[in-house]
């Protein structure tokens, strides 16, 4: 097996709870985007 | 620390330990010992790629870091997410379908042996030098301030933890690691809510936000495009997201973490779950270094927290000189107290507490100097000494045994992960081939083990002698930073660019290691460019190359 074959999903393989792994890949990233509003906000009321 | 102090310690470094000897007892196939079995789960992955990475020097360094400059180092974690984002789309899927044990492994059957041996290489040189100095950094600060004997304390930390990883391979260093993050996190926990608890009695915690906030330690995002700036959002959105790709893409110590276990799904949760925790972990280990800042505002600091360095500069006849400063140090904290106990922070306040707290740096800064002449300098910054002296001077007992744990284990956690890649790249990438390549299986198992107690030999005999290092805490960033360029632009080119083949490659690499070395020894920039270099320089060499020298070999 070569080339771009190795970089697809394996065979039956999704993320659980997600449905695909891109979708699990947004939600983090998503999460993480709260967190930096969060940060932001912290900044700007305590500083 | 008393006798409840030390219970509570010895009980915490050697339970954990014991109880994955106890679960990985019986004997050990290669597969079991170097990927751990089937039953490892993501949370288990999780936890345990969170523990490589967050070694002794975050918990001793960050809160003194958020002390000194505030809290905005957090931002340098910013491009971690999408760099684990990037492991679990491209690096993970080709590494668990080719069930290799190594991501070296990977390189060989790529492009070949020579490059495969060379990426191996380089990560082996790298992280056998890092793990002594893991070992040193928590060792030197521990016996200055508790009084051990500095090689004693490095055999001990360091033993331990060769035998037991040596003895259970992967599966004991996941188990291992899930319990040491949770002692970390309780004991981390408990000294934030003390830190907050010992604050004067008046101000309320919301309260205590903007005092910090207003002597200028809470500023967490800075979206500042000024090249000026140590950190900023973009700083550590870009330059974060390659030291961050080069460590959990090509790293081993970490590659085998998200290996174990087996299952693809397993891998990408668990590297998930660092994409989401780590920036909030990091956050809050810096908020606590903010309170013991604000703490020690309202309780005299020392002016210098490397006590047994300011004796020993005492004792060589800087008494005088000393004692001046700390007059004067004594008087600025007085004066900076008593307003911030009359009015806080406020807009009439503000300026004065400012220039007080500018002052008070200026004479630790002085402290420092006086220091140095006496040829009493200490090999670390005096800002890592913070943290743990706020422990053992503030903190009640029982607690402080605690967190003298959770810097043990910090220790433990990650030199452990280090020696088990150390062992199983030895074995997988240079025994097994080159030396004795159609052995049984438990041959290996032998072999890995052996291996693993010589790294562990090494990783102590560097420990031993890196008092000859200048400044601990950089050199361990320092040796990262010039060797992981090199192998992240390997496992680039072998991932998008397809037409290159394995000499090409292999000369583009020891090229940039070559260039990258010179650079390092000729020029003054910040050795986090060395990864960017050495990463670009793979790929347009390899590229290079490939199309004059090797043309042929990819018509081939």
């Amino acid at each position: 097996m070569k080339g771009r074959d190795l970089q697809s999903e394996p065979n039956g393989d999704s993320a659980p709870l997600f449905g695909s792994w891109p979708k699990a890949y947004c939600v983090a990233l998503g999460i993480f985007a709260f967190e930096i509003v969060l940060f932001y906000a912290f900044t700007v009321v305590f500083s | 620390m008393n006798r409840l102090d030390y219970v509570v310690l010895i009980a915490t470094i050697l339970a954990i330990p014991l109880y994955g000897l106890w679960r990985t007892r019986g004997r050990k196939t290669l597969g079991y010992y170097i990927k751990g079995d089937e039953s490892i789960r993501w949370a288990t992955i999780g936890l345990s790629v969170l523990a490589t990475q967050a070694g002794p020097i975050t918990f001793l360094s960050m809160p003194g870091q958020a002390y000194e400059s505030g809290i905005g180092f957090v931002q340098n974690y910013f491009g971690q997410p999408f760099a684990l984002i990037t492991v679990c789309a491209v690096f993970v899927p080709i590494f668990q379908r080719l069930k290799v044990y190594t991501a070296y492994e990977y390189l060989g059957q790529r492009f070949d042996q020579k490059t495969r041996l060379l990426g191996a290489f380089l990560f082996l040189i790298q992280r056998g030098l890092a793990a002594g100095i893991t070992i040193y950094a928590p060792a030197i600060i521990l016996s200055a301030l508790l009084g051990w004997r500095l090689n004693l304390t490095i055999w001990l930390a360091g033993g331990l933890v060769v035998a037991y990883t040596a003895f259970g391979g992967t599966k004991i260093v996941s188990i291992t690691q899930r319990y040491q993050i949770l002692i970390i996190f309780v004991g981390m926990a408990l000294a934030f809510i003390i830190a907050v608890h010992r604050l004067p009695a008046g101000l309320s915690f919301g309260r205590a936000l903007t005092v910090a906030g207003g002597m200028g330690k809470l500023q967490a995002v800075d979206f500042s495009l000024d090249p000026d700036r140590r950190y900023t959002f973009w700083s550590g959105i870009f330059g974060g997201f390659f030291l961050a790709l080069s460590y959990f893409g090509a790293d081993q110590s970490q590659v085998q973490r998200y290996l174990a276990g087996g299952s693809l799904t397993a891998s990408r949760f668990g590297l998930l779950f660092n994409a989401v925790v780590k920036v909030p972990m990091q956050f809050l280990i810096l908020l606590l270094g903010a309170m013991v800042f604000l703490f020690y505002q309202f309780e005299e600091p020392p002016i210098y927290f490397n006590r047994p360095a300011y004796d020993r500069a005492i004792a060589l006849g800087h008494g005088a000189e000393l004692n001046e400063l700390q007059a004067e140090f004594d008087d600025v904290f007085a004066r900076k107290r008593d307003l911030l106990n009359s009015s806080g922070v406020n807009s009439a306040s503000r300026q004065e507490i400012l220039q007080l707290d500018a002052k008070a740096r200026e004479l630790r800064d002085r402290a420092k100097a006086v220091l140095e002449r006496a040829g009493a300098s200490p090999k670390s910054k005096d800002s890592d000494y913070v943290f743990i002296t706020f422990v053992l001077q503030h903190l009640p007992h029982g607690v402080v045994g605690l967190l003298i744990a959770v810097i043990l284990c910090a220790t433990m956690s990650a030199t452990a992960a280090t020696l088990n890649a150390l062992g199983s790249t030895s074995a997988v990438d240079f025994y097994r081939p080159l030396i004795r390549p159609n052995a049984p299986d438990h041959h290996y198992v032998v072999a890995t083990e052996l291996l693993t107690i010589a790294w562990g030999l090494v990783a102590i005999g560097v420990a031993s002698y890196a008092s000859l290092v200048e400044n601990l805490i950089e050199t361990g960033n320092i040796l990262g930073s010039i060797f992981y360029g090199s192998i992240l632009g390997l496992f680039l080119v072998a991932f998008f660019l397809r037409s290159v083949r394995g000499s090409a490659v292999f000369f583009a690499a020891l090229l940039a290691q070559c260039l990258v070395l010179i650079l390092f020894w000729t020029l003054s920039i910040s050795y986090l460019w060395y990864n960017l270099i050495g990463c670009a320089a793979v790929l347009v060499f390899s590229l290079a190359l490939q199309r004059t020298i090797f043309a042929k070999s990819s018509l081939a």
